[in-house]
């Protein structure tokens, strides 16, 4: 094999290196840690709470909801962030999160079973509202898949598509997350329904997108 | 590869030293590695995409960590990654019978060809000249150049491909004065 373009490579690779700042998990955690909430903290300035917040935090399917989402979304994140180093795959972290969402699911079921106002079908779905939630969760999302977006640019995942699924999944329970301090709805199967739709439309927009943006 | 990660942690503060020192002995690796998993004319080519990732990618290394993994990740994701590009430009089976008689003269002067041919990997040029110009077979020209029949027809791919690419990107001078 010549070796003479290797080493007019290698010299061109030493001559002048300059000193790298180490990739820190940790450190890109904190960064997305405090991007949230900054979002929260604008969210919540220009749009304001729901205004029966103090009534809602009374309520299980609230609850439910918010840590469904909230789980999701640190499940996701430590997934996507891990996959950013070479030796990492991120497909146990996807089966996690598609455990938790099955687990987010099966609960809001139960929840919605032992509940006693049970209304005709299409009525509860609400899909003019159904779809503005799944815009404002969408939109919600953005900051997140751009910051996730970025750190997968920098890192070095050897898995690109599971990568940015991982990154969609993550940015779409974020915006799901930072949309429940806003979203008048509890009803479980209105909230199963339309921000899984939300996250399905954000995660596929990732792997569709990412792997290109961030080839290395 | 226990003293790759300490030359790594030197390079990451930027010691260019320890760097090409590392460099030069993950080659003979990375040239085994690839030399086991790739058609021998895209060796070369793997081994310095590799070496550029894991330049670009350096800052990735933990050195809390072993080397040897994470230089290996690289390493695989780099040969996926030209395996996808190869199957993108995968080689139609060019028939036996494909070469005609010599008349390059009427198409391109020898001057131009030369030096186009001159640009192209040895390999290539040897083939080329022999089965489209002087219109040897794959067999022939197998035997000849010692490489496998098939070797001949990716090369002859490989080399129209570039010499394609190498054209469309640089006109020929004089193509302006209606030629």
């Amino acid at each position: 094999m010549a070796s003479e373009p290797h080493d007019r490579l290698i010299e061109r690779l030493a001559h002048g290196l300059k000193p790298v700042r180490r990739r820190l998990p940790l450190r890109d955690a904190a960064i997305l840690i405090g991007l949230g909430i900054v979002e929260i903290a604008i969210y919540i300035w220009v749009s304001g709470m729901r205004p029966d917040m103090p009534e809602a935090m009374g309520l299980m399917a609230f609850w439910w909801k918010a840590a469904s989402l909230g789980v999701l979304a640190v499940i996701g994140g430590a997934t996507a962030l891990g996959a950013l180093d070479p030796t990492r795959s991120p497909r146990r972290g996807l089966r996690g999160f598609a455990v938790a969402a099955a687990v987010a699911i099966a609960a809001g079921w139960a929840i919605d079973a032992a509940s006693a106002g049970v209304g005709p079908l299409i009525a509860r779905l609400d899909w003019r509202e159904g779809l503005a939630c799944v815009r404002a969760v969408v939109l919600l999302s953005i900051p997140a898949l751009l910051a996730l977006g970025l750190l997968m640019r920098r890192g070095a995942p050897t898995d690109p598509g599971g990568t940015a699924a991982a990154v969609g999944l993550t940015a779409a329970a974020w915006g799901g997350a930072v949309f429940v301090l806003a979203c008048p709805h509890d009803d479980p199967l209105y909230v199963a329904l339309w921000f899984a739709v939300s996250i399905a439309i954000v995660a596929w927009l990732a792997r569709l997108v990412l792997p290109r943006l961030t080839r290395w | 590869m226990e003293e790759w990660g300490s030359l790594m942690l030197a390079a990451q503060a930027g010691n260019g030293g320890a760097y090409r020192r590392l460099l030069a002995e993950v080659r003979p690796w990375l040239l085994r590695y690839y030399a086991r998993r790739l058609p021998p004319p895209s060796v070369d080519d793997a081994v310095q995409e590799a070496m550029i990732a894991l330049h670009t990618k350096r800052h990735t290394y933990d050195p809390d960590r072993p080397f040897g993994p994470w230089l290996a990740a690289i390493a695989r994701y780099k040969w996926i990654d030209r395996l996808r590009a190869m199957k993108r430009t995968a080689a139609d089976e060019l028939p036996d019978d494909l070469s005609v008689g010599d008349h390059e003269a009427a198409v391109t002067s020898a001057t131009v060809l030369t030096a186009l041919l001159g640009e192209l990997k040895p390999a290539q040029a040897e083939v080329i000249r022999l089965v489209k110009l002087s219109g040897l077979s794959i067999e022939e020209t197998a035997a000849r150049t010692g490489q496998s029949a098939s070797l001949v027809k990716v090369n002859i791919h490989r080399g129209l491909a570039r010499l394609a690419k190498r054209l469309a990107a640089e006109p020929i001078e004089g193509r302006d004065d209606g030629e």
